[in-house]
């Protein structure tokens, strides 16, 4: 996403004509698109001009001193249009905040007070809080740019909404992305000759026919002169022709089937590896289903692509062109007057089509209305029913299923009625055909053979134009699957191993030197870290959700680089080490626990394939497993994952625990490891963990203080920041954050159950 | 068990703070002032605190509109600080104040004309006039992006998340309404 949307020239022609400073430039520049006038103190937002569609009327642009809304539709000779200027020295922050479907923009000065800059719609928020991000570094006296990797939402040329891709379909991005696959079907190459000359072949069968027929007719009926033999033969003849081109058409199609199927295996195969390669934050960016309908959906409408339409592309346009040229040879005055309707017959069906898309649409809406309102029911049964709220619920889904079933009424009686309608308009062509052929006939001027030849021909002609219509819908379709296919393809991994990466052996030093880092640019999660972690040391982190505690892991493990300063381990920046190399020797415990579809075996050995038994049974041991996977009836062979063998969330989280033992790990890493479990479970995973602990280093992040008892220090997060760090004891001395946790916790605790926090 | 019992832990400093969040708090003319800030935003003063900015939230944005206010601590935990029951409850100067606030929170045009809808390739492409001024704006074909709050109130969400109105699906006229027939 650009966040300086503003040509050389308009730069240049704005930085002089803005107040500034010598050396002073224009670094963002993005739209702010609702109004916002202030009469001493009081935020008008009354909408007295044309919203949106006056593209860029109020501009906000920041230099690195000064911040400034431009009303660019205001003559420059005046003093409107300078609309707001601010001194980026006076204020301590410039801060995006969103509202109820707008956003604005709201500075603090050194004094605390807050000032209300600006006010734009959700269109404009994703630009704004990164430029405002920028705007802050400035205030700070940071002298640096943020950039911002969103995708745009539109295409600039042409203003439609792109599919999620970086390039618009329609706008040159399609024919990019067409030479890709061309490329790719390149190494189908014997195939793709041997479809296409096949196409040729069958077209040509479909055009000598008539031409056969008209001389059997002409030569051997009309004039009585042939024999049963001749009929014979033709009949024969007849017959070879329509099975060659059976046959010829089966293999085609068999050929255009196992391409679709080996090409989409191909695309799928590649963005499975793809999406392995790429870094978390590009799959957290998405929905997960979207992924999954790029691997799944977007390649099967390429085979259904080549299946169905590849095909018979080329064979039926060079049947339509055959057709006319030899209706052209035939008579090309009948061929003009028969022609004539083919404008009418394609504008008809086009208007057809789009209705039945129409109103099928409107069906389908329906349709996924009345299953979400019946999965909704289903799935909260139990409310319904403890509620006594099933008749309510009956008559709603009543009316539902009544607006269904009157929508599906309709829209079947429609086709009903108006496809045999379609069809009739499509053979008018043979009607006309037939009348003025006739009349030729009859005058003498034509054959009865070549009559029923040109008949056949205008078939050819006019048979496939219904679904001419629909081929750029199709080829429209395949392209935008193909564009998003190759946008995962093409998409470059943030995270990549240095030229010059190095296998470490982790003894298991980390530091964190000034680091700041946030998910998106504009929104940072951890400000200034700064934490000196020693071999065998066990750090707990502690504060509130959401403060980055688990962002502080996902560094460690590398999931994500950090956006400033740097984060070492043993010394080594942590992008300079090998990433296999890394994880191999991190051990992680999260807080839901996955187990993959397998046996136990499988999944303890997930993290090292080569391990053997008596290793696996000691890690279990460890782990206080051991015990309650030999109880089960296939013990170690037991299948769990989804459909599997039901474990408790106990037994899986011990699971966890020895998969991230039987490693070795130098760096251990636990996610609120113990959270929900029951006193029992608890106490035997905190003896586990006691034991997996010693002597590696770990971090642990745990609601229930209880856990972190054994931990070295406690790193107290709060407000993007480290806020307290030390021990159990010295925090509580401090009688700060960590202390009201605490009592906090024991207040809860004499509720449910005494907790010792004894040493 | 060590170092906390001697400290002073204030149980009913604790049970006071839950009870105060389960207090239905209104303000009023007599208890609560509003002022305008020179940057444009609200401050309050209510039960001997003065409260440099304060949120001013709808509680039922969609149907009441003027009442049922809820006024709010201006930082992240947005802890609220009471309601105002009905905006006339309060001095008619500062339910002005908070109307302004309001404003500038909700963002809602009501699409007033509908010039034209034209759907390509699963998306829905609007050209419509809005009480905040002519408007392009795309929707998803899906369902979701097309809620009916009440038999005739629709509310449309585009792609980027800004919010329409159309308060009454039948004071459009009907060739309007034709252009909105895949929709509702």
């Amino acid at each position: 996403m650009r966040l300086k949307l503003l040509s050389q020239g308009e730069q240049e022609r704005f930085e002089s004509l803005l107040p500034l400073e010598p050396g002073e430039r224009i670094s963002y520049c993005v739209p702010v698109d609702l109004p916002l006038d202030m009469e001493d103190g009081r935020p008008s937002v009354t909408p007295l001009y044309r919203w949106v569609t006056e593209k860029n009327r109020l501009l906000l642009m920041v230099t690195n001193k000064q911040l400034f809304i431009v009303d660019s539709r205001e003559d420059y000779n005046g003093s409107k249009w300078l609309v707001r200027k601010e001194r980026l020295a006076d204020y301590k922050e410039i801060k995006c905040e969103s509202q109820v479907n707008c956003g604005i923009l709201v500075g603090t000065k050194h004094s605390g007070e807050k000032v209300l800059i600006a006010r734009f719609s959700m269109k404009e928020i994703v630009r704004v809080s990164y430029v405002a991000q920028g705007a802050n570094l400035y205030c700070r006296g940071t002298e640096e740019l943020v950039t911002s990797d969103e995708r745009e939402k539109y295409c600039e040329r042409c203003g439609r909404a792109l599919p999620g891709t970086n390039t618009c379909p329609y706008c040159g991005g399609g024919m990019v992305t067409l030479k890709k696959f061309w490329n790719l079907c390149g190494g189908y190459q014997y195939k793709l000759l041997a479809i296409s000359l096949l196409m040729v072949v069958s077209s040509l069968i479909s055009l000598g026919m008539p031409a056969i027929q008209q001389s059997f007719i002409d030569e051997s009926l009309m004039n009585r002169s042939g024999t049963i033999a001749d009929v014979l033969v033709f009949v024969g003849l007849m017959l070879a022709a329509t099975g060659l081109l059976i046959g010829i058409n089966t293999l085609k199609y068999w050929l255009c089937v196992s391409m679709g199927a080996l090409i989409s295996m191909d695309l799928r195969r590649r963005l499975y590896l793809k999406i392995q390669t790429l870094s978390l934050s590009f799959i957290n960016e998405r929905k997960p289903g979207e992924l999954m309908n790029r691997v799944a959906s977007d390649t099967t409408q390429i085979r259904q692509f080549m299946e169905e339409v590849f095909g018979s592309m080329v064979s039926t346009l060079v049947t339509m062109i055959g057709a006319l040229l030899f209706m052209l040879l035939i008579n090309w005055r009948l061929t003009l007057l028969t022609t004539c309707l083919i404008l009418v017959v394609i504008v008809v069906t086009r208007i057809f089509w789009h209705r039945i898309h129409r109103i099928f649409h409107k069906q389908w809406l329906k349709e996924d209305k009345l299953r979400s309102g019946l999965q909704d029911v289903i799935s909260g049964m139990r409310v319904v029913k403890s509620f006594g709220r099933e008749q309510a619920e009956t008559e709603k889904f009543d009316q539902l299923t009544r607006e269904y079933a009157l929508i599906q009424k309709k829209n079947e009686g429609f086709w009903a009625v108006f496809y045999p309608i379609l069809t009739f308009i499509m053979g008018m062509g043979s009607y006309l055909a037939i009348y003025f052929g006739g009349r030729d006939v009859l005058l003498g001027t034509m054959s009865v053979g070549t009559l029923i030849q040109f008949v056949t021909y205008t078939g050819y002609l006019y048979g496939p134009l219904g679904w001419m219509t629909h081929l750029p819908r199709s080829v429209m379709q395949m392209i935008t699957s193909l564009n998003r296919i190759y946008d995962v393809l093409d998409e470059q991994p943030k995270i990549v191993n240095a030229k010059k990466a190095v296998k470490l052996e982790i003894r298991g030093d980390v530091d964190f030197t000034d680091v700041s880092f946030g998910y998106h640019s504009y929104d940072p999660v951890l400000e200034h870290i700064d934490l000196h972690v020693k071999q065998g040391e066990m750090i707990g982190f502690v504060g509130a959700s959401g403060t980055g505690k688990s962002t502080m892991i996902n560094l460690i493990m590398r999931l994500y680089d950090v956006n400033r300063g740097t984060l070492c381990i043993d010394g080594v920046n942590i992008k300079d080490i090998d990433q296999e190399c890394l994880h191999s020797q991190i051990g992680v415990v999260l807080q839901e626990t996955f187990l993959f579809s397998g046996s136990i075996l499988n999944n303890l050995r997930y993290a090292k394939p080569d391990a053997t038994m008596t290793e696996i049974i000691q890690a279990a041991k460890s782990a206080n497993a051991h015990d309650f996977i030999c109880k089960m009836p296939d013990g170690y062979n037991t299948y769990v994952g989804e459909h599997g063998y039901n474990l408790s969330g106990g037994e899986r989280q011990r699971i966890a625990i020895a998969r991230a033992i039987l490693n070795n790990p130098r760096l251990l890493i636990l996610d609120e490891a113990t959270s929900a479990l029951d006193t029992e479970s608890e106490f035997l995973i905190q003896q586990a963990l006691d034991r997996l602990t010693a002597g590696r280093t770990t971090f642990a992040i745990a609601h229930r203080l209880s856990t972190l008892r054994n931990a070295d220090r406690l790193v107290v997060i709060d407000g993007h920041n480290i806020a307290e760090v030390g021990t159990h004891n010295e925090l509580l001395e401090k009688q700060g954050i960590y202390y009201k946790l605490v009592q906090a916790q024991l207040q809860m605790a004499k509720v449910e159950k005494p907790v010792a926090f004894s040493q | 068990m060590i170092g906390i019992d001697d400290k002073e832990f204030n149980e009913e400093e604790l049970l006071a703070q839950s009870a105060d969040l389960l207090e239905l708090r209104f303000l009023n003319k007599d208890n609560a002032v509003f002022a305008r800030t020179p940057g444009g935003f609200v401050s309050l003063d209510y039960a001997g605190i003065h409260y440099d900015r304060v949120g001013v939230y709808r509680t039922f944005p969609l149907t009441e509109p003027e009442s049922y206010i809820s006024i709010r601590e201006a930082d992240e935990k947005a802890r609220e600080i009471g309601m105002v029951e009905k905006l006339t409850d309060i001095d008619r100067d500062q339910a002005e104040m908070l109307r302004e606030q309001l404003r500038l929170r909700y963002f809602m045009p009501v699409i007033q004309k509908v010039i034209s809808v034209k759907d390509e390739y699963g998306y829905a492409y609007f050209d419509v006039m809005t009480n905040f001024g002519a408007c392009r704006f795309t929707t998803h074909m899906g369902s979701e992006a097309f809620v009916s709050l009440t038999d005739t109130r629709i509310m449309i969400t585009d792609l980027d998340g800004n919010r329409y109105e159309i308060p009454d699906i039948n004071r459009l006229t009907v060739a309007e309404r034709k252009k909105l027939d895949l929709f509702i």
